[in-house]
């Protein structure tokens, strides 16, 4: 126990005297969480809200324009502007690249709405023998169409969706408005209601497959990028660890530990300590930066609804032993620090590429998904997500934790062999 | 100083008889082999040293010094021989030889960017000693080699031979009954050697055993009550420093040691 304790304090006293080595280990993982969920903001909310600048021109004075606008006013894909003025402004504008889309509403397509199921209702009653006073059905007016422009450029599947959109409204609107010509011609009360949900008799599951669960809550850039960026920031102690190993067997301070009673183990299990207590440190600062730090730049909070404490802290010391753990097996496999400090990065990029720190798992091909599925970080990031956002469960996160640990293991484990069989050598 | 260290190596065996099972450290056809190397590091080396002996193992660059110590030290396996410590092996006794033993590396095996008292605290815990015990020990090894002042300083900032001396200072905190230096001398002043030197002397006269290896001739002949000298991994001779000089009718141990490991460079090694 008490080389254990000299061990930790030894090497807290030799991180405490390396400032810059420190404040690197603390400043650039800060630094990565900050501008990375800054320069992915953008890009997430693609898919989350848009707030798509889009263009109205409603010269219809009832209900469809009117019902057009409050759907488009209330989603928060776009951000409209009402203009007036006629089509050609309209499309001048589209066409200068300000707004990515522009509405053309015509005059009178609600009273045209209201015509055409009246017309429709009419003959139907007729067709099923009800006396009905005669009317005309109005044949399909042109100038009725409403018009859609796009900014040059604008992606076809994008298209489709505020097509989809605008039609599924339409057909709304002309559903309640044919319920309601039925109900006149019926001389039923006209109780205002819009039916509006009518024609939603099926539902929708809509369900990505792979990490379902992940997906649907990865709502925003922190959300994902404070765990990501935590895992990489952690495991990036992997060179300053893999350093002070490869420091002492040069120095010769290892060899002279070898040569003293008792396990080297020992003596490592202390460094290993004190480097675990350096990737906690920086996973509490880093997740610090999320909640408070992040949304004093306009970035929404990371949300830790489900996270429990006890949770929180199996998975950031697991993630932590696995980069602590190989952290060592790098020092121990490295014979320089030019060696460590090459293969300590890019094997941490690389296995930080494959988790999913950059790219979401799931829009990798095939093979590269089995194989993300080895990678540490994988079991991390997926280990904080399921933390944050799950419901305080702890199931979800043990094969993760068993993964990290048994990792740790094995890098510990293997780094031992090695050591002796260069002993032996 | 010679012949008072002869004096009480011969006493030692007139007590104790001339047996070699009964050294202290005892090595039987030591070889070691590294991988990639045409020759072997050391071939054949049968050393065996009594109680209260300051043996020096001499010999040029790349003789194989370094690498008998680190077997004496547990540091590396022989790939084949016999080795025995006070009567126990590393496979099976390692923890009881460490208790034995204190090891001085030849490289400055300190952690520069800690000072001296708490490099020599981090070693005296790995040893077991805690508290005012080892302040205590500490201290005044600091102080005997002058080093009082300097404690609370960092290593990194310390000269060559002061390094040096903490260096040995980490390795006898525990008071071992057996010492093992490697180029306990090399790089420092005259007045740091002395002292180091004196030192040595003084832990022999407190009965600990000392080992160590040195280009030194003349600090060994001064030293020593027996040396070995070795070349290609092999001993060529062993015996009291006078002794061999006397016998071989030379005017000093460096002329010895040349006549016979010769006058060729050893840097091809
Ligand atoms: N780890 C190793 N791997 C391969 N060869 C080695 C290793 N250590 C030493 N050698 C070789 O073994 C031989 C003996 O080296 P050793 O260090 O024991 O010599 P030495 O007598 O201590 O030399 P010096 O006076 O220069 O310290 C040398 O040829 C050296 O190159
Ligand atoms: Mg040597």
């Amino acid at each position: 126990m008490l080389r254990f304790r000299a061990s930790i304090f030894k090497e807290i006293l030799l991180l405490i005297r390396d400032r810059s080595g420190l404040a690197i280990l603390f400043f650039m993982p800060v630094a990565l969480v900050t501008i990375m969920a800054l320069v992915q903001d953008a890009p997430f909310r693609d898919y989350q809200e848009l707030n798509i600048p889009a263009l109205l021109l409603n010269q219809d004075e009832g209900a469809f324009g009117e019902q057009i606008l409050a759907r488009f006013d209330s989603s928060r894909m776009f951000d409209i502007l009402e203009i007036t003025g006629d089509e050609q402004a309209l499309k001048k504008k589209i066409a200068d690249g300000t707004y990515d889309i522009g509405i053309v509403i015509p005059p009178g397509v609600s009273d045209y709405i209201l015509a055409q199921s009246n017309g429709y209702a009419e003959q139907m009653m007729r067709d099923l023998g009800m006396p009905v006073l005669p009317s005309e059905l109005p044949g399909i007016d042109s100038t009725k169409q409403v018009g859609i422009f796009f900014k040059p450029g604008v992606k076809q599947s994008f298209r489709q969706a505020v097509l989809q959109a605008i039609r599924q409204e339409s057909s709304q609107l002309e559903t309640a408005t044919l319920i309601r010509s039925f109900k006149t011609i019926l001389g039923a009360e006209d109780d205002g209601e819009q039916a509006s949900d009518f024609g939603n008799f099926v539902a929708f599951r809509e369900r990505p497959v792979g990490d379902e669960w992940l997906e649907a809550r990865q709502t925003n850039s922190v959300q994902h990028n404070v765990p990501a960026w935590t895992m990489f920031g952690m495991f990036f102690i992997v060179i300053s660890l893999a350093g002070s190993i490869i420091r002492e067997r040069e120095e010769g301070s290892y060899l002279r530990i070898l040569t003293m009673p008792g396990s080297y183990l020992t003596v490592l299990l202390g460094k290993m300590t004190a480097y675990l207590g350096v990737c906690l440190i920086q996973c509490a600062l880093m997740l610090g930066v999320g909640v408070f730090f992040l949304p004093l730049l306009g970035l929404p909070a990371l949300d830790m609804q489900g996270m429990t404490f006890l949770n929180l802290a199996l998975v950031a010391t697991s993630c932590g032993l696995a980069a602590v753990g190989f952290g060592v097996l790098t020092g121990t496999i490295c014979q320089t620090h030019q060696q460590a400090s090459t293969f300590g990065s890019v094997s941490v990029v690389i296995l930080a590429a494959l988790g999913g720190i950059w790219v979401p798992v799931y829009v990798m091909p095939a093979v590269i998904q089995s194989i993300a599925e080895w990678s540490p970080l994988f079991w991390g990031l997926n280990a904080f997500q399921h933390v944050f956002l799950g419901n305080g469960q702890f199931q979800p996160i043990a094969a993760y934790l068993l993964y990290l640990q048994l990792f740790f293991l094995c890098c510990v484990g293997i780094s031992l062999l090695i050591n002796r069989a260069r002993q032996q050598a | 100083m010679c012949n008072s260290g002869r004096s009480r190596v011969q006493q030692a065996e007139n007590d104790q008889g001339v047996n070699p099972t009964e050294a202290l450290i005892d090595i039987q056809s030591l070889r070691k082999e590294y991988p990639g190397l045409a020759l072997p590091a050391v071939r054949d080396v049968s050393l065996s040293i009594q109680e209260g002996e300051i043996f020096g193992l001499l010999g040029p660059n790349g003789a194989g010094k370094t690498t008998t110590l680190s077997i004496l030290c547990g540091l590396k396996n022989p790939t084949s021989g016999h080795l025995a410590i006070s009567g126990f092996g590393y496979a099976g006794d390692r923890q009881v030889i460490q208790r034995l033993i204190g090891v001085v590396p030849q490289e400055i095996a300190l952690f520069p960017k800690l000072t001296a008292w708490e490099n020599l605290r981090f070693f005296g815990n790995m040893f077991g000693l805690t508290g005012a015990v080892l302040k205590a020990r500490a201290f005044e090894l600091l102080d005997q080699f002058g080093l009082a002042e300097f404690r609370d300083k960092q290593i990194g900032t310390f000269s060559g031979g002061m390094k040096r001396r903490v260096n040995l200072i980490a390795g006898i905190l525990h008071h071992p009954r057996i010492l093992f230096l490697d180029e306990p001398t090399v790089g420092v002043d005259v007045q740091s050697r002395n002292m180091i030197l004196n030192l040595l002397r003084g832990l022999n006269q407190q009965g600990m055993t000392i080992l160590y290896t040195s280009h030194h001739m003349e600090e060994a002949a001064d030293l020593c009550t027996r040396i070995a000298i070795i070349d290609h991994g092999t001993i060529i001779i062993t015996g009291h420093p006078a002794d061999l000089i006397r016998q071989h009718q030379v005017p000093n141990l460096e002329h010895l040691f040349l006549n016979l490991t010769g006058r060729n460079l050893r840097d091809e090694c």
